[in-house]
């Protein structure tokens, strides 16, 4: 019988491996003049990064239940969509600028997320796009992106 | 008193008072939504409190804090889904209660033991942040060393194998404040060239990640959870008969939340499940937990909001976390320009005052609030989902973009929210690694300090009995689970 996997052996191995770069990264720092005082800038990133490894040996070595659906469930095909749409809306902002780029993201990933129905998520869409311009525009005076298009149209 | 009564007389300042009713109000709000918490809440709001003002910008982050408590205990009651972690506790026999056609109590109770919870805690800040800031102002650089070891070694008081990860965590977040230069060679560390990191890491993007993009990632995975929702009637104040039957267990919550909110890293969850627990000890009504106590929500609602309060003292005092949420407002005094410690005792009494009495404002507004329009307040959690994240997620964008105007914080705060949503699914908590990053500078800059004192000899810790004394109460709290382990081994039959 195949014996269940341990969860913590993966993350244990991830976090060995952050800290072998970061101690590995510390070697390409700009030597520091010899005869300074105290700690100088490599000792304690290596220092951090050594406990981070222990740690990470005594995680591997911890017995854990593996995680239940409830727990943690599966990331869906409509998820992994939302999640590229959310890294979307940053070109989008770059081509049509933020105002305009927040209602179409809100409209779209609403739709996607399901459960609510067309006319209001169209309302609430528009209703935060005006309601960001005016707080944060009008009242906080933030300059928003404006992106290829605002640009293009001298706004 | 007179530096009290200065931060009281500031309450009559109406941009202030409107501010922190505004934070109460919000924090109601948020803690009645489940899945955003007050301290993602605070990390989303941290970059509009910029342009107001150190008094304001505090008083309304302090005002959400103490709110976003109460807040979560509304559809704790209402919808067994608690708005906030530390309503779990109560959610237990809260939502037993509503099952019973008893929500309106439920949520008058919970209301007034709040308020008590919460005004006790602010009256013992008000005595005892003053009394340890004085006691600081003996504390060396060797001492604040291992107060910050100390308070990141609490990080793994949570038991089972998350007491590695949030070790673990603690950790990165230590590391992670070593990015940008170090002061004192003027060498440039892990910033691979890229501009936004030559600073080092900014507090607000990775806080807005961590909390907000985090949880909305992880809320894209579970859209399909839905929550039952029971008819409530209005909230209504509890009569003496129920007063004097849950007075132990205010008391005893408020005492309890106080003293676990002071100790560095445990926070109001901590408080409202070991209040929940030592109220079930000392009830008359045993027989009555699990079924729908008023006691079980009486007990944890007093300490989560106790617990606001008591980790205000070592983060005003000290300068040191008392939990993720004064984690994040750390970060926003020193987005201020102001930098915790027993000096502000003197330099700024006024701000600290202000904060105190703000505290105090916010405490009775959510008690008039909750008691009055908790079931508006309810309604809340029936904001639909599709509108709400996304939503979060542009005001995130906004949040991070804000302070400085760059694109380049908005992409550290999309990486922050990836890391913060696998460490939601890898059973991470992103609480120690915000307090690994606040801390994580001041550690290494007074280890830096006291090896200068010392001579670069590390023995002469033993000399200073404070640095030494917090070092060993690391060092037993973190070996004493490998020792009990060995123990039982030991004494275990054959």
């Amino acid at each position: 019988m195949r014996r269940a996997r341990n969860p913590n052996h993966a993350i244990a191995a991830t976090i060995a491996v952050v800290a072998l770069c970061a101690i590995a990264a510390t070697f390409t720092f700009e030597p520091v003049p010899p005869g300074l005082p105290g700690l100088g800038a490599v000792e304690f990133p290596r220092l951090v990064s050594g406990i981070l490894l222990a740690l990470a040996l005594v995680l591997g070595l911890t017995a854990a239940s593996p995680p239940t659906e409830e727990e943690v469930p599966r990331v869906s095909g409509q998820a992994w969509v939302i999640f590229a749409l959310c890294l979307g809306f940053l070109p989008l902002v770059d081509m049509i600028g933020m105002i305009p780029a927040i209602p179409i993201f809100l409209l779209v990933v609403g739709r996607l997320w399901g459960g609510t129905a067309w006319p209001s998520l169209l309302l609430s869409a528009l209703g935060m796009g005006i309601g960001i311009w005016i707080v944060f525009v009008k009242i906080f005076r933030l300059t928003l992106p404006k992106g290829w298009l605002g640009t293009m149209l001298g706004l | 008193m007179e530096g009290f009564l200065g931060g009281l007389a500031i309450l009559v300042d109406p941009w202030v008072m409107l501010m922190v009713f505004l934070g109460t109000v919000l924090g109601i709000f948020v803690g009645a939504l489940p899945g955003i918490s007050g301290s993602t809440t605070i990390a989303l709001m941290l970059p509009m409190t910029i342009a107001m003002g150190p008094i304001p910008a505090i008083c309304f982050l302090g005002a959400i804090y103490c709110a976003a408590n109460f807040g979560g205990s509304i559809t704790a009651i209402m919808v067994n889904a608690p708005g906030d972690p530390s309503a779990s506790a109560t959610a237990l026999e809260g939502y037993k209660m509503a099952e019973k056609g008893q929500a309106g109590l439920a949520l008058g109770m919970s209301a007034v033991s709040s308020a008590i919870g919460g005004i006790f805690s602010i009256f013992v800040l008000i005595i005892a942040a003053p009394l340890l800031a004085r006691a600081a102002y003996s504390f060396g650089p060797p001492e604040y060393f291992a107060l910050a070891v100390f308070g990141l070694s609490m990080c793994a008081a949570i038991g089972g194998d998350s007491a590695v990860k949030n070790l673990i965590a603690a950790a990165l977040g230590v590391l992670l404040a070593t990015i940008g230069m170090d002061l004192t060679t003027g060498t440039e560390r892990f910033a691979f060239g890229i501009d936004e990191l030559a600073d080092g890491i900014k507090f607000v993007p990775v806080l807005i990640g961590l909390f907000a993009v985090g949880e909305m990632l992880d809320q894209v995975v579970r859209r399909a959870e839905k929550a039952k929702i029971i008819a409530m009637d209005a909230a209504r104040v509890p009569g003496m008969a129920e007063f004097r039957k849950c007075n132990r267990s205010i008391w005893l919550g408020s005492v309890i939340g106080t003293f676990i909110g002071a100790l560095p890293a445990l926070g109001a969850t901590t408080a409202a499940l070991i209040g929940y627990n030592e109220t079930r000890r000392w009830s008359k009504h045993k027989e009555e937990f699990g079924k729908g106590s008023i006691e079980g929500v009486a007990g944890p609602e007093a300490a989560n909001n106790a617990a606001v309060g008591g980790s205000m003292v070592p983060t005003l005092a000290l300068g040191i976390p008392g939990s993720a949420t004064t984690a994040i407002i750390l970060a926003g005094l020193i987005v201020q320009g102001v930098r915790p410690g027993p000096h502000l005792f003197t330099e700024q009494p006024t701000l600290l005052y202000a904060v105190f009495a703000s505290m105090l404002a916010a405490n009775l507004f959510y008690l008039g609030l909750g008691l009055y329009m908790a079931k508006f307040f309810a309604r809340i959690s029936l904001v639909p989902p599709a509108i709400l994240w996304p939503s979060v997620f542009v005001l995130s964008i906004i949040g991070a973009y804000g302070p400085d105007q760059s694109m380049g914080d908005v992409v550290i705060m999309l990486i922050a929210g990836v890391v913060g949503f696998l460490f939601r699914r890898t059973g991470f908590s992103p609480a120690p690694l915000i307090m690994g990053l606040v801390l994580g500078g001041k550690m290494e800059e007074t280890l830096k300090q006291s090896l200068i004192i010392f001579g670069d000899d590390v023995s002469l810790f033993a000399t200073r009995p404070i640095a030494m004394t917090l070092l060993a109460i690391t060092a037993v709290g973190l070996l004493w689970p490998l020792f009990s382990r060995l123990w039982r081994l030991r004494v275990a039959p054959r």
